[in-house]
């Protein structure tokens, strides 16, 4: 796309320096068992916050869930009772806003999505504000990693202006990519106003480059990964619903989903963005993670690929 | 909770849901109270103006004007925004300060076109000669025997013959791009003697791809009719503009699978913005359709986005007028 001159700079620009992953401290991640939707999760969720000690008082939180179509069967989008639990643990730790954003990238019916997957039944309160963050105002930012041959995107000014941005993906494999969790769901903050639906011009640029490039520029604080019913085979979308009764917390998106490949029986260092998402981003090497709650043993739960991502299974 | 962000629209007023109170009553007043004082209107109230709910409002206005010769002066400084919002190579962008055109220059056109008057004859040539240059980048002979070779061409049933528009320069093709730029290229007549030709081709090239990528059993979504073996599911929006688009063909098959899919799933639709719309496509090809009762909680939620109380309002209207009339202020 063009040159893009920062118009202003009433946002907060959340592009960070980044430090190689050698040289950051190890990462903890928490998995705490969840059978399923219907128990009490915003105890577990809140209790595994305060793991982290989050700076959130005062701060606007923006969550943002992976919402890919429509969903009446509950399989394919971040469940709601996972979103509602993390809105109020959010408040409960301080926060003085907790949004919820996406932009979904396969129908600009976003309100339609948001009706299938019933977020008003679970997220009542008018003071938890829903934002598409296909039509928000956006604001040009440089991505200075250069991993693909973009060089810069448009960002919705929600995501920008947030002071925590927690990724809310599903358990899910990609079809492209191997996996979608923390990583791949930041690209749902890429505004389908400004790069259509399909956001096709990420794939031309390399999905695995586009992820690193996104995640660098705007990278997510935390990450919570709905893990109790995942997708397996033919995903994001034409996959099947696969229970793993797990969520997965962590400060480090790249710690998170390499944990998150680790319990899907699948191998981190051989999914190419993790890999590469590894020496830059975060820690995909496991004595690198400090694991609390749950131990990967007791929840790995198989999941199939399609047979092009046959060399990510661990065959162990 | 909330559709949008906290910004709402202003002075919505409860009860006014039926179809006839609804452009007059509702459209007209928070369309003109939300315009920016640039001329423009963002996707909501105090919004940053951008081309696509700028257009939509314009048509919206319009529709209205010709049958009540209202607020013509929100119309023309709708116009100037949008005349001032095109670039040098004729195209329109989708974002503020964005130097590369898109899809929406296709839209911009069309809106342009419909108001008939001479002043824009010039804007509109340049945007649609972009348009017909505007080849996408999948399905060239290079990347056809690239997918050939590689394999790929297993992975998504279709013909790469044929070739569309893609949502912005250098992507593949798509359905509701190319749906828009067949609906501007109608008027292919504007672009000047030394274009028709390519125009026509153009044109022929995508009637073909949209048929090509429909959904088995009828419809559109974005464009993957099928991936790894698996059927694509049709989605509202995509099939209204592709059926519009492909309109003047109504007793081709294709067209007949997809107006019953729609026709079908119409009492199943939720959100306004499909709702709206396929109020339009079906109005356009005559079918009647039952109106679901009004949910004030339901319309509260839309307008707060601008471009679909737009949608809501020319659904009121008469779509086969403003389909495709020229309209004079």
């Amino acid at each position: 796309m063009a040159n893009c001159a920062y118009e202003s700079l009433t946002t907060t620009v959340r592009n960070r320096a980044l430090i190689p992953s050698f040289q950051r401290a190890a990462s903890n991640v928490v998995i705490r068992r969840a059978a399923n939707y219907e128990q009490e999760l915003e105890a577990v969720i809140y209790e595994s916050l305060l793991e982290f000690a989050l700076p959130v008082k005062d701060k606007v939180v923006l969550l943002k869930p992976n919402f890919v179509g429509l969903d009446p069967l509950g399989v394919m989008n971040t469940h709601p009772a996972v979103i509602a639990a993390a809105c109020e643990s959010f408040l409960r730790l301080g926060a003085s806003e907790v949004l919820i954003g996406d932009g979904p990238a396969m129908d600009r019916d976003t309100e339609a999505i948001l009706e299938s997957v019933r977020l008003r039944e679970f997220v009542r309160s008018s003071e938890r504000k829903f934002v598409d963050l296909n039509t928000d105002d956006v604001e040009c930012v440089p991505l200075t990693t250069k991993a693909s041959r973009l060089k810069e995107l448009y960002f919705p000014r929600t995501v920008l202006g947030a002071d925590l941005v927690v990724s809310m993906p599903k358990l899910k494999t990609h079809h492209w990519a191997g996996v979608t969790l923390s990583l791949k769901n930041m690209f749902g903050i890429v505004p389908g106003s400004c790069y259509g639906w399909p956001k096709n011009i990420l794939h031309w640029a390399g999905i695995d480059n586009a992820i690193l490039d996104i995640n660098a520029a705007v990278p997510p604080d935390f990450a919570i990964v709905d893990g109790i019913v995942g997708m397996e085979g033919n995903g994001p979308i034409q996959g099947t619903p696969k229970a793993c009764g797990a969520l997965i917390f962590g400060d480090d998106p790249v710690a998170v989903d390499a944990t998150c490949c680790r319990l899907m029986g699948l191998l981190p260092e051989r999914v190419k963005y993790l890999a590469a998402a590894g020496t830059m981003l975060g820690h995909v090497r496991v004595d690198r993670i400090q694991q609390l709650g749950e131990r990967v043993e007791a929840l790995r739960t198989k999941f199939r690929v399609i047979r092009e991502f046959d060399s990510i299974r661990d065959a162990a | 909770m909330d559709i949008e962000p906290a910004e709402d629209l202003p002075g919505f007023p409860t009860g006014l849901t039926s179809d006839h109170s609804f452009p007059k009553g509702v459209c007209t007043p928070l369309l003109r109270d939300v315009q920016n004082s640039d001329g423009g209107w963002g996707f909501r109230s105090e919004g940053q103006s951008r081309v696509e709910p700028t257009c939509w409002s314009i048509k919206a206005l319009t529709a209205l004007a010709h049958a009540d010769n209202a607020d013509e002066r929100i119309i023309r400084r709708g116009l100037d925004f949008l005349t001032r919002a095109q670039l040098a190579d004729g195209s329109w962008s989708a974002a503020p300060g964005e130097k590369t055109g898109c899809w929406l220059t296709s839209l911009a056109c069309w809106v342009l076109i419909a108001m008939g008057d001479e002043k824009y004859a010039k804007a509109v040539a340049a945007g649609l000669r972009w348009v017909c240059d505007d080849w996408p980048r999948d399905s060239t002979w290079w990347r056809r025997s690239i997918r050939k070779l590689s394999g790929a061409g297993r992975y998504a049933k279709q013909n790469d013959l044929y070739r569309g528009w893609a949502w912005t320069p250098g992507t593949s093709s798509w359905v509701e791009p190319t749906a828009f730029a067949l609906l501007a290229l109608e008027n292919q007549d504007l672009v000047g003697g030394d274009l028709n030709a390519p125009a026509e081709k153009r044109r022929r090239l995508g009637e073909a791809l949209l048929y090509d990528r429909m959904c088995p059993g009828g419809g559109w979504n974005c464009g993957n009719p099928e991936v790894y073996g698996v059927p694509g599911e049709a989605l509202v929006i995509p099939t209204t503009w592709a059926l519009l688009a492909l309109r003047h063909h109504p007793d081709r098959r294709e067209n007949k699978e997809s107006l019953a899919w729609m026709e079908n799933n119409f009492t199943k639709i939720r959100g306004q913005a499909s709702y709206a719309l396929a109020r339009i496509c079906l109005a356009v090809y005559d079918r009647q359709y039952e109106m679901r009762a009004a949910n004030a909680d339901d319309d509260r939620d839309s307008v707060r986005s601008v471009q679909v109380l737009a949608w809501m309002s020319l659904a009121a209207g008469n779509p086969r007028q403003w389909l495709t009339a020229r309209t004079s202020l």
